[in-house]
């Protein structure tokens, strides 16, 4: 027999086959099977209605992994949304299962000891069965999935390789050829050409972080003694405006400012992108305003670093500061600062006042910053650090080249 | 000798603070549990609230950074370690002796002792609070982050001294569950006749010693490379912050399971008593909660899929993670069965064990989903997950444990918790737990991280927060109507008589509450269910059972007496840890209570001089 029951001691009814009380009998007639099916399907309606509505709010978000622009977060929502539908339905079957049988099986007055079973050899071969065959079908499909993920095509023959570094709390962007053999280091804002494959090397300076731009890629850690290779690209069918802004944001617990240690992806027609890089490098100072500014800067270059046309004088300025002592510390690098969108890794947006704000007082705006802290270990002869008001407009001039 | 038995004579007292001070009866121990794991349960509930009100609006600054990461480090080790692992033995202590028909555990005072050194250990780290160093690098404290160039104060320092007499604790209670069960089951309660939750208790205690001697490993690395200047975590020096992880989630998966099988188990005792039917393949639950056990630690690494471990080890991770669904899938399907075709009384309890289960199937999906490991990198580290550990912790542990305080609470009081209070406290968790929890879902796959404090407006977060803060209250307002009905019900609940369930386990045999020496006479166990069998076999023969087993003079049974050791000894143990964060010379003395301790427990003399032992 394919049935298994322990017969129980006290039982002295003849074990009736499970069967028949697991499944209703035709056409029986019992009290409240059209009230159990309204409300089971109400709580379904009920259920897609909630999903939909959420499902709607998604897509709008800034950092949503249902609206990918590009080949890997695609796959990545595609895994995802045939398992969305595989789990729905298990919720709806067992869900339903266990709604039924609640409903269906409430003691009622008078109600004599149900038929004692213990249990049903074949349905539990069944149910081990069937869901080990889906589970493993999910999963062969999975692991083709890693395996295709790991590299961009082979085919692509036009990759653009970056070595991203995490510090607490920013990121480092580097090229090592930007386009045409040009190095590139930058900072918080990774600037791609559109439908180009970007390999990007993981780093970390301190802790562990991890590197996230939902609508690209999904997440990987930026670890320190370790480097992590990702790909990501941004398909040119899935933007409408150039240059497209993608959010992303340090997705490991790193410390104080964790939720502050954002970024963007920039994404620009590769033409536009080849005129970044043609004309990547900070301009002369020109105006007197900025000059003065320049000079105030000259303090900032122990850690911040200026390439471009008149870098020469910056860099003697840092050997200056070098030579009395102070800590090399690892800070954005600012050339073309003024070409970016935010200030304090993503936190707010670049402008004359927010940078203001910033130059002020740091630890204000972004709290473990140790902006002000290594000015004060630099320059640890006791003497003011703060910048005046002039110093600060200078200053602003030089940074933002204001004319 | 007369001397040395005299100064170590065992204390007599069976009432007032000392009797709770020195007992070692495993009743009093689990009440004691109880009592001490709900209240870190309200500690842990005010630190989630705490972080609630925080993100319930974007850029919101109603507390800095530094105590919001404090409140989720807390939370999530409170929760955890102090509230539901203990809530867990504290029906291991109340259930197990009286559900195989002992009198006691195997080690009565190994068992205080496990008591004393959870509760100082819990103290010790939020101790932290009151010199304001409070540990605030997650739950899972990821290593270099925890090392002394980026946590300078001694925050880490209680997080990991804490943890570890937290898992001094956990290993001898692990060890004495598993010699008390195999050992002092009644005559007849062969393997396959022990309620499932003496099984599940059976397997956790398993895992328990298994799995907490590799935390303890990289608890000691790390207080050493803290203190002593070894490097284990540190990159400058040529050590590993991966390594961490590793040990950590060996440890930690199959402790996810040490968290999840005792709910498991109490359920599989609610369903049958409310369904008025054997539970359903009994021997397929046993099973596939022998297997969850054993495959437990082989998934350890789907914590890690964004490490980069590489394509082929995650491949096996992603397979080993997606069979384990399988057995947790077999459970969930024999607990339906079990009630399908029963006559089903909607009790508390019961409404508890089915809420269980319905949450529950909803954190195993999501579950599934992290096993994709490509698209559990984008899940990973965001609310998604929140969300799927709130369903299978709070939806599955915790509402499986509340089943249990239902069941159980008559065996312990004599007395019946209202129904209709109870019934409140079931709504108002199911769905206030709905409401919470359900749509950090999508607040995840939005792309909103775990553990930041605050986030800007822009990202379109804000509503789905605001949500999850405001079922924060209703989670609340249960825990209210909790308290409320359950300290009413020890005032002035209405008797219980000894099984007001008609329940099938050996401990509603005996009266409610229990006498000290739990039975009179060891009975012998004739199945599955045996007291089932005891009253139906009564009632054919036309005289069912109306009362409990009576009472007999104590002084006829032997049990052990009570001790101060346990309590010396965990004392001894609190001070080695604590004087690691202060003076090493307290930790020496810590050292020294500890062998005195030692020594005077090895010598007690076996009974009291009362004469009545």
């Amino acid at each position: 027999m394919g049935w298994f029951a322990i017969r129980p001691a006290y039982s002295k009814a003849p074990a009736r086959l499970p069967t028949s009380s697991l499944r209703e009998k035709e056409g029986e007639a019992h009290p409240i099977p059209h009230k159990a099916l309204i409300s089971r399907r109400w709580a379904h309606l009920g259920i897609m209605a909630l999903f939909l509505l959420l499902a709607v709010g998604c897509s709008t978000a800034r950092q949503s992994t249902f609206d990918p622009a590009g080949p890997v977060a695609s796959k990545q929502l595609e895994l995802f949304n045939v398992l969305l539908w595989v789990m729905v339905a298990v919720f709806i079957l067992v869900e339903g299962a266990l709604l039924y049988a609640i409903i269906r099986f409430r003691r009622r007055p008078g109600q004599e000891l149900p038929a004692q079973t213990h249990g049903h050899l074949t349905l539990e071969i069944v149910w081990t069965i069937v869901p080990t065959i889906l589970i493993m079908a999910l999963g062969i499909w999975t692991v083709f999935a890693i395996f295709d993920l790991e590299e961009p095509p082979a085919s692509a023959d036009n990759i653009l390789d970056v070595t991203v570094t995490a510090h607490q709390w920013w990121f480092e962007f580097e090229y090592p050829d930007a386009g045409g053999g040009k190095r590139i280091t930058t900072a918080n804002e990774l600037r791609i050409p559109v439908d180009v494959p970007v390999r990007l090397t993981l780093l970390s300076d301190d802790v562990i972080h991890s590197f996230w731009v939902p609508k690209l890629a999904g997440k990987l850690d930026m670890i320190p003694t370790r480097s992590n290779q990702m790909w990501l690209q941004a398909d040119a069918n899935k933007i409408d405006e150039y240059p497209a802004t993608f959010f992303g944001q340090c997705a490991e617990f790193c410390g104080i400012a964790h939720a502050l240690m954002r970024f963007r992806v920039i994404v620009f027609e590769q033409d536009e992108y080849d005129a970044w890089v043609q004309n990547y490098g900070e301009p002369p100072a020109t105006s007197e305003q900025a000059q003065r500014g320049k000079a105030v800067f000259g303090q900032c270059v122990m850690c911040h670093t200026i390439d471009g046309g008149d870098d020469r004088e910056l860099q003697a300025g840092r050997l200056d500061a070098f030579l009395i002592g102070g800590a090399l510390v690892p800070a954005p690098n600012l050339t073309d600062l003024r070409t970016r969108s935010t200030l304090g890794a993503g936190l707010m947006d670049l402008n004359t006042e927010n940078l203001r704000l910033w130059l002020k007082n740091p630890d204000d705006v972004k709290p473990g910053n140790s902006m002000s802290d290594r000015a004060a270990h630099l320059y640890s002869d006791g003497s003011d650090i703060s910048l005046s008001e002039d110093q600060l407009n200078d200053i602003i001039a030089y940074l933002l080249n204001l004319q | 000798m007369a001397a040395i038995t005299d100064v170590l004579a065992r204390p007599t007292g069976y009432s007032g603070i000392w009797s709770w001070l020195t007992t070692v009866d495993h009743k009093r121990i689990g009440l004691l549990y109880g009592f001490s794991a709900f209240a870190f349960l309200l500690i842990g509930g005010i630190e989630a609230g705490v972080m609630r009100m925080q993100l319930s609006q974007a850029d919101n600054s109603l507390v800095d950074p530094a105590t919001f990461n404090q409140m989720f480090t807390m939370h999530g080790t409170t929760m955890i370690f102090m509230a539901i692992m203990p809530l867990s033995a504290a029906f291991f202590n109340l259930i197990v002796p009286l559900a195989i028909g002992a009198r006691d555990v195997a080690f009565p005072r190994l068992n205080a002792f496990s008591y004393w050194a959870f509760l100082f250990g819990a103290l010790l780290m939020h101790s932290s609070f009151l010199v304001n160093q409070v540990p605030d690098a997650g739950w899972f404290s990821y290593a270099n982050l925890t090392e002394k160039p980026f946590s300078g104060n001694d925050a880490m320092d209680f997080w990991a001294l804490g943890l570890q007499v937290l898992g001094i604790s956990s290993l001898a209670a692990g060890f004495n569950f598993i010699v008390t069960i195999i050992n002092m089951r009644a005559p007849g309660m062969h393997l396959m006749r022990m309620p499932v939750f003496i099984w599940m208790t059976l397997i956790t205690s398993i895992l328990l010693v298994l799995a907490f001697p590799v935390i303890t490993v990289g608890l000691i690395e790390l207080t050493m490379d803290r203190n002593f200047g070894t490097h284990f975590f540190i990159p400058a020096s040529g050590g590993d912050p991966i390594l961490w992880q590793h040990l950590f989630w060996v440890f930690g998966h199959p402790e996810v399971y040490i968290l999840i099988l005792p709910a498991m188990g109490i359920v599989s005792e609610v369903f049958p008593t409310f369904s008025r039917k054997p539970l359903f393949g009994y021997p397929f639950i046993v099973f596939s909660g022998i297997v969850i056990g054993m495959m437990g630690w082989a998934v350890w690494s789907h914590h890690m899929f964004t490490v980069g471990l590489g394509s082929i080890a995650t491949s096996v991770f992603v397979i080993t993670t997606m069979l384990i669904g399988v057995p947790t899938g077999v459970k969930i399907f024999n607990w339906i069965a079990t009630m399908w075709g029963g006559s089903i009384t909607f009790s508390t309890s019961m409404l508890f064990a089915i809420g269980f289960v319905a949450l529950f199937i909803v954190g195993g999906l999501s579950g599934v989903s992290h096993a994709v490991a490509p698209s559990d990198r984008q899940q990973q580290d965001t609310y998604y997950i929140v969300a799927h550990l709130h369903y299978v912790l709070f939806g599955g542990s915790l509402m499986g444990l509340f089943a249990g305080v239902y069941y159980w609470f008559p065996k312990f009081t004599g007395k019946l918790i209202s129904e209709k209070l109870g019934k409140w406290h079931f709504w108002l968790f199911f769905i206030g737990m709905n409401v919470t929890f359900f749509p950090m879902h999508f607040v995840g796959l939005n792309g909103m991280p775990r553990r930041i404090y605050t986030y800007s407006s822009d990202y379109g977060w804000e509503w789905l927060n605001m949500l999850s803060s405001a079922g924060y209250f209703i989670i609340f307002l249960g825990v209210i109507i909790f308290m409320v009905a359950f300290v009413r019900a020890m005032r002035n609940g209405r008797p219980s008589g000894h099984d007001p369930w008609d329940a099938p386990g050996l401990e509603w045999s005996i009266s409610s509450p229990p006498p000290e020496y739990n039975f009179a006479e060891i009975p012998q166990v004739e199945g599955l269910d045996h007291y089932w069998i005891m009253k139906r076999r009564a009632a054919a023969e036309g005289n069912p059972i109306t009362r409990p087993e009576p009472h007999v003079d104590p002084r006829t049974i032997h049990m052990p007496s009570p001790s101060y050791w346990p309590l010396i000894v965990a004392f001894g143990t609190i001070w080695l840890a604590g004087g690691l964060l202060t003076h090493y010379a307290l930790s020496f003395m810590g050292g020294i209570i500890v062998i005195i301790g030692i020594v005077g427990w090895g010598n007690e003399p076996p009974t009291a001089r009362d004469p009545q032992h």
